[in-house]
């Protein structure tokens, strides 16, 4: 079941390449049309998930060459779910809002299915040499989809954003091979398996170093302040289709990696590391929202604000409470919805007028009706009001850094102000008063085609703001075992009310009096 | 037990009969040519593909009967010669890789006219001289080996003899391949000095026997030996003459050139170090990741700067090179990671020149990375061949490159040179920047000037197979690894 999820869009990337380059009107279509088959499958796999079990489900293990101990070895969990329907939702979208690319289609086809391969891949894998192969390989297609759809300095992003994160891969890639061999130590045969390589024992510095060697790779993925200069670039440049899945999938592969492998793998180190990678979440809450409220550019307004908002993922998840690391999953999704449908908004607008400068719109909310609305929908969702996605991932954050990291999660409130501030801000210089310019006033609305885009992410953050538990029930089991390891084997205790235990004690003795 | 001395001194043809169906070959090719002076080269293409047929099926069955050859008759011609896996295994490599770069080089060698008999006879000549070099352990033979290899190589640099620059690289690679080969004799002699024997397996029994006060003498030769063989691998600080030379070679043989004299020398590398010295692994273990870093680094950081495609391949072969060394330091357990790069990297070597004659010509010298420009467009196969090989050699998941880089690092890791792996990595990283640029040019850049890129049919075919045995190999490189596991054990 999980292998067809990564076969499936590979083979249909080989099918679209089959088709000839001159019928170029059938790429599109037909990637639309096969992208839909993972989806169906996630679908599936998020109703058959088993609510309340922390363990890896559906696992896959096919040994792949004995004597390096390394395997294809899959597994689905409660961190990995939301992401694997995320993906295989946003690749339909992605290429439905395409139709604006008009040269080498059948290329960009192909390499957003692949793309799709890759991402599921890295987030399925549970053997870390499995892990690395999908997490550099889906680089190629991200760099090719930047590097030829893009806009005018497409090749200096696309070598940037590659450059960066294989050099944080590099360091990853000792570490993986050093945790193999100190698995074969220890053991006797070399492993890459994550369940083997959680009952290592580490000396205090070698975890720390291996800790550092994970950190720096996924904090250039995620990306943490101060090495996330290649993210505006990247997104500025990227075709529509490429900012959505960058910024949606992407770069969730760097807050999956610091939960999945960082807290899973080396306990001790991660508490011993709470203080900085915290300080770098805050500086990219705070740095992000100041940075995204000066910009000229909405699209890289909407690049800074992610950094921003993927601070507080990088916060929840080093705050080490039930409902921080709740909110940190969450927030992945959320995330990928609302920043996801603002890049497809920004996109459709420079669709009509080929400029992304918020000085050049102004009075569009006259003219175009349905897309000020949706835009104004998104926004509330991005900042956080309740009722909306939004609001449910931050709002778990921070009160679950409250009760560890008090100080962190006042200043980090502040980044929810701010967002208020960037988007609103520009939203109404955007969209408010009378349009003053002849160009924006003739400005067609949103098409048939472009409501049915945003109409599936739309509906998901009202769905996820009113009902997250329909996501939450799935991702508790498996939040609190990391918890429960890290408590197990460090000295570290999560302070009351930090734990999902802790609060459901309080609410029932309430009930009681 | 028995000692050394009471092994085979017998002879056995079987055991060199690659190396003489290539010798042998090589003077049937000439004599086609003189006796029937075909027109065209058809003939001379079939007889090539059939000497190295032959000599692959001898390979072959020498492997398949590898087992039931007791040790007494592993050391043929007194000890000079060596049958093992690793030897045999060695010569598949430059096998097919000779039998590619014919392949991919064919309008060399029809736009040489008559002289491609004799090119066609030297490259069967080299290949035999490097397999001796593999599958010697006797440093006399070593040394033979290396010079038939070699020699053939200086004359084949300049066989488009028109053209000075060709002239120019075939002198340069003489000049400075002749003082490596009088730097790789001076120190075989200095070891006897040190030893009393020539004999690598000689040696190994001496210094376990004996312990030498005063190993002086024997380091120094050691060292010079190593140097010697380093320089015909172009690892750094010995590479100088690479990237002149695989500019000025016809690009037809070039990728041949590298490939083959890589595979020999590292594998009588391996040979003299962890066979012949084992002993004195402290005191070889630290120069050689010292050459191993050195290559990485100065490889990877010049062909980030180079506008020529050949010199950027030049440089990063002196990456490759410190990357194979990196391998080298782990022993006898490093040969399968050390064998399956040297594979998969000559492999990709000779099929990414294949392109380069292509693109720019099978005879020129010159090869612009913006005359790359485009060719997504004007050939998407041989592009999209490129950029496979390009991004197997950068190391990427998925292609046999990664594979080959983890293993090597792997060992490293393993045999105590964490701080060499991580020089590695890094020099990974660099190296995806400059192939990176190139595929960049093929495909995002606009095409510029004429299109003079031409391939023939088989070439084509050929390429496409290299690249698609690039990624194939990525997904399962279990059953390379596994020959080259048993390779060890055999």
């Amino acid at each position: 079941m999980l292998t067809s999820l990564i076969v499936v869009p590979a083979v249909a990337a080989l099918i679209v390449a089959l088709v000839p380059s001159r019928r170029s009107e059938l790429h599109l279509p037909l990637g639309f049309g096969l992208s839909v088959i993972p989806l169906a499958i996630a679908g599936v796999l998020f109703f058959e998930f088993e609510t309340g079990s922390a363990a890896m489900q559906f696992t896959e293990h096919v040994p792949w060459y004995e004597p390096w101990g390394i395997a294809w070895s899959l597994g689905v969990d409660g961190i990995s779910l939301g992401m694997i329907v995320l993906t295989t939702i946003l690749i339909p979208i992605s290429l439905a809002a395409s139709t604006h690319i008009d040269q080498r289609v059948k290329e960009f086809v192909v390499f957003t299915l692949l793309l799709e391969a890759g991402l599921i891949g890295t987030f399925l894998a549970t053997d870390l040499f499995l892990f690395f192969v999908f997490f550099e390989a889906v680089l190629v297609p991200m760099y090719f989809i930047i590097g030829i759809w893009g806009s005018e300095r497409r090749i200096y992003a696309a070598v940037k954003f590659f450059l960066y994160t294989a050099f944080g891969s590099a360091f990853m890639l000792a570490a993986i091979i050093a945790l193999g061999l100190i698995h074969a130590s220890q053991t006797g045969a070399p492993s890459f398996e994550l369940a083997d390589l959680m009952s290592l024992e580490f000396s205090g510095s070698q975890e720390r170093w291996l800790f550092a060697a994970f950190a720096i790779a996924f904090a250039i993925k995620v990306p943490l302040f101060p090495v996330h200069t290649w993210l505006p670039d990247a997104h500025v440049e990227a075709p529509t289709a490429g900012s959505v899945l960058l910024a949606g999938v992407m770069l969730k592969l760097g807050t999956y990696g610091l939960l999945r492998f960082n807290l899973g793998l080396f306990p001790q180190a991660s508490v011993d590391f709470i203080p900085l990678m915290a300080t770098l979440a805050v500086i990219g809450i705070v740095y992000g929202a100041i940075v995204a409220i000066v910009q000229p550019d909405l699209k890289k307004l909407v690049a800074y604000s992610s950094v921003s908002h993927l601070g507080f993922i990088v916060l929840g998840t080093f705050a080490l409470t039930s409902a921080g690391l709740q909110g940190a999953v969450i927030q992945n999704i959320n995330h990928g919805l609302t920043t996801g449908a603002l890049f497809l908004l920004v996109g459709m607008l420079y669709e009509r007028r080929h400029t992304k400068k918020i000085a050049e719109f102004g009075g569009l909310a006259k003219v175009m009706p349905i897309f000020a609305g949706v835009f104004l929908f998104t926004t509330f969702a991005s900042i956080g009001l309740p009722g909306l996605n939004g609001f449910v991932g931050e709002f778990l954050v921070l009160i679950g850094t409250y009760p560890t990291l008090q100080v962190f999660a006042i200043i980090a409130a502040s980044g929810v102000i701010f967002a208020a501030v960037y988007l609103l801000w520009a939203y109404e210089r955007v969209f408010t008063g009378e349009p003053d310019r002849e160009e924006n006033k003739v400005l067609s609305d949103l098409s048939g085609r472009e409501i049915a885009v945003l109409a599936p992410l739309v509906v998901l953050m009202v769905v996820l703001g009113l009902y997250p538990k329909i996501l939450l029930d799935r991702t508790a089991a498996s939040t609190e075992a990391v918890l429960d390891r890290i408590e197990a084997v460090t000295d570290y205790e999560v302070p009351e009310p930090g734990r999902l235990a802790d609060v459901f004690v309080v609410a029932e003795s309430e009930e009681g009096e | 037990m028995m000692t050394l001395a009471q092994l085979g001194s017998d002879v056995s043809w079987m055991a060199i009969a690659p190396e003489l169906v290539l010798a042998l070959g090589a003077a049937l090719v000439l004599l086609i040519d003189v006796q029937f002076k075909p027109k065209t080269g058809g003939s001379l293409a079939w007889t090539t593909g059939f000497v190295l047929a032959a000599a692959f099926g001898f390979a072959l069955a020498q492997w398949l009967r590898l087992a039931d050859i007791p040790i007494s008759e592993r050391f043929p011609f007194g000890r000079m010669v060596i049958v093992d896996g690793t030897g045999l295994l060695a010569r598949f490599v430059l096998l097919v890789v000779t039998g590619l770069a014919v392949a991919t080089g064919w309008r060399l060698f029809e736009r040489l006219g008559r002289r491609r008999a004799e090119a066609l006879a030297l490259i069967l000549l080299s290949a035999a001289g490097f397999q001796l070099m593999a599958v010697s352990v006797h440093l006399v033979m070593m040394f033979m080996g290396l010079e038939v290899g070699s020699i053939a190589l200086y004359v084949l640099a300049g066989i488009t003899r028109e053209r000075a620059d060709s002239d120019e690289a075939a002198m340069k690679y003489f000049l400075l391949g002749s003082v490596a080969s009088a730097v790789f004799i001076y120190g075989v002699a200095l070891t006897f000095a040190g030893t009393g024997s020539l004999n690598i397996l000689e040696q190994n029994q001496f210094l376990t026997q004996n312990i030498l006060l005063a190993p002086g003498v024997l380091l120094v030769g050691l060292a010079l030996c190593i140097i010697g063989l380093t320089f015909k691998v172009s690892a750094a600080p010995f590479h100088a003459w690479a990237p002149d030379v695989y500019q000025g070679a016809p690009a037809g043989l070039v990728g041949y050139m590298a490939a083959a004299a890589k595979v020999g020398a590292f594998i009588a590398l391996w040979r003299l170090v962890d066979l012949g010295f084992p002993t004195m692994r402290a005191s070889w273990a630290p120069v050689v990741a010292g050459i191993a870093a050195l290559s990485m680094v100065v490889g990877a950081v010049l062909a980030a700067v180079q506008s020529d495609v050949r010199r950027m391949l030049a440089y990063s072969g002196v990456a490759h090179a410190g990357f194979i060394l990196t391998g080298l330091l782990s022993g006898i357990d490093g040969i399968r990671g050390v064998w399956f790069y040297l594979a998969v990297y000559t492999l990709q070597l000779v099929g990414a020149f294949g392109v380069v004659a292509a693109v720019t010509g099978a005879s020129t010298s010159r090869s612009a990375i913006s005359d790359f420009a485009g060719l997504g467009r004007r050939q998407p196969v041989l592009a999209v061949v490129f950029s496979t090989l390009l991004l197997g050699m950068a190391g990427l998941p998925l292609t046999s490159g990664f594979i080959a880089k983890f293993g090597v690092f792997q060992d490293a890791w393993q045999a105590g040179f964490e701080w060499l792996v991580i020089v590695a990595v890094l020099a990974s990283v660099i190296a995806f920047f400059f192939y990176l640029r190139v595929i960049v040019t093929m495909f995002m850049e606009e095409p510029s000037g004429d299109d003079h890129a031409s391939v023939g049919v088989v070439a084509r075919w050929v390429l496409a197979l290299v690249a698609i045995v690039t990624v194939v190999l990525g997904i399962l490189p279990a059953p390379l690894l596994e020959l080259a596991g048993d390779a060890v054990a055999r």
